[in-house]
């Protein structure tokens, strides 16, 4: 348990059930606490927003967007690093994104290294 | 002999009539037959009546105009009658007015006097001659009465002698004759009454000839300005001689000179584009045999190349030897049709456009859609792969991502099929399909579009709904239109949900009516008659061509197309097209676009052939 504990927590938001069913087994191996949740409301009511230190979010999401995640932590204060992943391949987007802070931007389908790399940058390791 | 009566303060005979009256002569329109019977006996000097008829007639065919046509005439009287002058009155078609006068012989002072001056009744010569229709002897010296008329002529050296009344074939007044004698004759003139009854006759005849003229010349100026109005000439056509005669437009239509040649049927089939030459020539066959009237539209080829539409309608009647006649008009239509045609290739082309406009909404739904399973598939085999290179292996976890693999990859395999649902459709068929499985793959293939939106989808899909005919990808691109539409109208709206509610369900006629609800800005009064205009639209980014290409897409399929406003906020567009087995409208069609011709229709069907 004590061991669990010193893993950072990473939360996946995504409503594909795909992604909530395969990336949460691969950051776990790779060496990460992981909750996943199926949209931004989910996420925001849960007790993890504090704990998580890296967000994986989708960006079209029904209901609230990854971007309006976005927008409402640094609403509130909290400066969570977040890497944006979606099924919509638009450079303008990433663009956007990655100038509003986002640590980076991932296209459907991703690799394990483009998802480590990315990890890897969120959490200031070279 | 008609009753005489005078015009004088007091009667004397002093025989100056030849008929040894005094007083007035019988009417020439009353006995023309014998005045005509009197002609040899009244020749005039130099010329006799025939001759004088003759040269009257040859000025009036040489289209002299009346005032120098009657002014001949009274220098003929003039040089007749020795020591008189004489003058024609014309009177205005209402016979109560001088409208203008003819004459050599008289002060031109005089004549300009009496222009405009009315014809009183009873009292004075004229309005005695005209009143009675008889001619009138004026004897001097005249009454107060008659000073009017008389005097301003006795002053200038004339003396008024005799009126005549010219009058025509019906009787009704044209103008006055009146014969003067200069005052240096003493002696009263001698004239015969058959003289001016010849006179009045001729002088009739060329005011009648030349009113007619007049109107007929008037009634053809009217015809020509209007066939120039109206970009239509006429013609008539005796089917058993052949014979045609069409007017100077017409001709000049056919690039003709109908003044030169006589126009034939072969004539103007040189003119004939040869592709409607069969039509054309069949059309003259059944035209031929009398059945009805006929209307038809044909091509016109000219020498320069050029091609003329026009538009034929001929109506049958007989003439008047009781011989099949049409009369027809002859509309020259290639404006309407050019423009016609320039609005069918723009439709194509906005058809065209707006079938790639709503294909880059589908590609990038189509991408979100497959990329989804992918990504899993990805990261379940990057899993399965560190699962299997750890020593050593955990097979369980191994085969735990690979079983996750192949159901993701299930779930991408069903997207393509949804897709070929939508897409691997051999051209355009007319076939049978369920209006609600149609509606469940747009929705499905849609939300991703709709949820990057914020709009919530609900359906209300009427169960047992009948099967319709028609074409499922045209269908489909109307609810997926109606769809966008719909999502695109609640872009800006944030103090209420955005949502939309798709329905089926049958109406009282067994049709199927799809709609679509959303909470949108919806349309003013004003919109609602635009709404389905081409270039319509209240979208920043719109062309205004979904809906007006939707529409033609629903009346293809024998259906209706239509938008109202909701009681709250948005707008429900619905759509209803007939149910159950084809009719005989679609049956041996085989395509929509056999249907009805529509050109948006045409260039789905080769669009879709090119997908």
């Amino acid at each position: 348990m004590t061991v669990m504990a010193k893993r950072p927590l990473v939360s996946v938001v995504d409503d594909s059930e795909s992604v909530r069913e395969s990336l949460p087994d691969l950051l776990r191996e790779l060496g990460y606490s992981v909750r996943a949740f199926s949209s931004a409301e989910e996420f925001l009511a849960s007790d993890c927003v504090g704990e998580t230190r890296c967000l994986i979010l989708d960006i079209v999401m029904p209901g609230m967007t990854g971007p309006d995640l976005q927008q409402e932590l640094m609403d509130r204060g909290q400066e969570i690093p977040i890497i944006f992943v979606t099924a919509q391949s638009d450079e303008t987007v990433r663009t956007r994104l990655l100038a509003q802070g986002a640590v980076d931007c991932l296209f459907k389908p991703f690799s394990d290294t483009a998802l480590c790399e990315a990890l890897n940058a969120a959490f200031g390791v070279s | 002999m008609n009753l005489d009566r005078l015009i004088c303060d007091e009667v004397v005979d002093n025989g100056c009539s030849s008929e040894g009256h005094i007083g007035l002569l019988p009417p020439p329109h009353r006995d023309r037959k014998g005045a005509a019977a009197k002609d040899q006996a009244a020749m005039w000097v130099g010329l006799g009546f025939a001759e004088v008829a003759s040269k009257v007639g040859g000025l009036i065919r040489q289209g002299f105009p009346l005032p120098v046509v009657l002014t001949t005439l009274c220098q003929h009287f003039d040089a007749t009658v020795h020591g008189c002058s004489s003058s024609v009155l014309l009177l205005d078609r209402a016979g109560t007015r001088v409208r203008s006068s003819a004459g050599s012989g008289l002060p031109a002072s005089y004549m300009k006097q009496l222009e405009g001056k009315r014809v009183r009744w009873v009292e004075t010569p004229f309005g005695a001659t005209i009143n009675e229709k008889t001619p009138v002897i004026v004897l001097h010296p005249v009454s107060d009465t008659l000073r009017e008329e008389a005097a301003p002529a006795a002053a200038r050296g004339f003396r008024l002698c005799k009126v005549s009344p010219i009058l025509s074939v019906t009787g009704e007044p044209l103008g006055i004759f009146a014969i003067y004698q200069r005052e240096s004759k003493t002696d009263y003139p001698r004239f015969q009454s058959a003289h001016i009854a010849q006179f009045t006759t001729l002088a009739s005849a060329a005011i009648e000839r030349m009113r007619g003229d007049e109107a007929l010349n008037r009634s053809a100026a009217l015809l020509e300005r209007t066939q120039q109005l109206s970009s239509t000439c006429c013609f008539s056509w005796r089917a058993k001689t052949g014979e045609i005669s069409w007017s100077k437009e017409l001709g000049q239509l056919f690039e003709l000179d109908a003044a030169e040649v006589p126009v034939t049927l072969g004539l103007i089939g040189t003119r004939i584009h040869p592709e409607d030459l069969p039509s054309f020539n069949e059309m003259i066959e059944r035209a031929r045999s009398g059945v009805s009237d006929f209307e038809f539209e044909h091509r016109l080829l000219l020498p320069d190349n050029s091609v003329k539409y026009l538009h034929v309608v001929a109506h049958r009647t007989r003439d008047q030897e009781g011989e099949l006649e049409y009369i027809g008009a002859v509309q020259d239509v290639t404006h309407r049709r050019h423009a016609e045609e320039a609005v069918a290739k723009l439709r194509a082309e906005l058809a065209r456009a707006a079938k790639v406009a709503s294909l880059g909404v589908l590609t990038a739904a189509i991408a979100h859609e497959v990329n989804q399973p992918l990504a899993g598939i990805v990261t379940n085999a990057s899993m399965c792969r560190r699962m299997l290179g750890v020593d050593p292996p955990d097979i369980e976890r191994a085969r735990e991502s690979a079983s996750r693999t192949i159901r993701d990859a299930e779930r991408a395999s069903e997207v393509i099929k949804r897709l070929r649902a939508l897409f691997c459709k051999k051209g355009v068929t007319c076939e049978s399909l369920d209006l609600n499985e149609a509606t469940r793959e747009v929705v499905a293939l849609s939300l991703s579009e709709l949820e990057r939106n914020k709009v919530m989808v609900r359906t209300e899909l009427t169960g047992e709904l009948p099967p319709v005919q028609g074409d499922r990808v045209q269908l489909q691109q109307v609810i997926l239109n109606l769809l966008l539409n719909a999502s695109d109208a609640m872009g800006g709206i944030d103090d209420r949900p955005r949502q939309i509610l798709i329905r089926t369900e049958r109406d009282e006629e067994n049709r199927v009516q799809l709609s679509v609800r959303d909470t949108g800005v919806g349309f003013g009064p004003q919109g609602a008659d635009r709404l389905f205009d081409a270039f319509y639209t209240t979208k920043s980014n719109g062309m205004g061509i979904g809906l007006s290409v939707s529409r033609s897409i629903i009346e293809s399929h024998r259906g209706r197309l239509w938008a109202t406003p909701n009681d709250g906020p948005g707008a429900t567009f619905s759509f209803s097209i007939p149910s159950g087995p084809m009719t005989a409208a679609i049956t041996g069609a085989g395509t929509l676009g056999a249907i009805r011709p529509s050109t948006a229709t045409a260039a789905e069907q080769r669009h879709v052939r090119n997908l």
